[in-house]
């Protein structure tokens, strides 16, 4: 069971992860940024859950507010700065 | 087996979602995809093992990494959007 949500998790991270390479625009490649982000830390709650380790859970969650402070952040740099 | 269930599902959502941000045109409509499909698919996804594994085995911070992801998807989808539409960024027709 655990094998097999963490394959299916990868899978659906493949998407991003083609926006992120294909990207034609910074928002393009910033959107695929953001879904990576939450797919990983979806990834480190379900190992945390199926083997126990409870510290796991922590790490997903400080990866959880830095990938959503990295994605405003780079949104707001790109929002004024010259690409 | 609610459990699978919910799994399934949000797995599924978590898929349409990177298929959309994959074959539509233009940063608006992938953010759309993207945005309400992983809401869907990470709420599904963490109640679901709830379900699954059991209270003991996940705890309140699981309950926290909900309720932050429902808090801040919304927030970096628009922080990406209106991003893109200060730099001139303009919506396709079709």
């Amino acid at each position: 069971m655990r094998t097999a949500v963490l394959a299916a998790l990868f899978v659906t991270a493949l998407t991003p992860l083609g926006r992120l390479w294909w990207g034609p625009t910074l928002w393009d490649r910033l959107a695929g940024a953001a879904s990576l982000n939450v797919r990983v830390a979806l990834a480190l709650a379900a190992e945390a859950a199926f083997t126990g380790h409870g510290i796991l859970l922590d790490v997903a969650l400080a990866y959880a507010v830095l990938g959503f402070l990295s994605t405003v952040l780079v949104a707001r740099f790109g929002e004024r700065g010259e690409r | 087996m609610i459990g699978v269930v919910l799994l399934a599902v949000a797995l599924a959502l978590l898929l349409l979602g990177g298929l959309g941000m994959l074959r539509f045109r233009g940063p608006y409509m992938r953010l759309q995809a993207a945005g309400v499909g992983d809401i869907g698919g990470t709420v599904l996804f963490l109640v679901g093992l709830v379900f699954h594994l059991g209270w003991e085995a996940t705890g309140w911070i699981l309950v926290l990494l909900i309720l932050f992801f429902v808090f801040t998807g919304p927030l970096s989808t628009h922080a990406i959007a209106k991003g893109a539409f200060v730099r001139g960024q303009l919506p396709r027709e079709r």
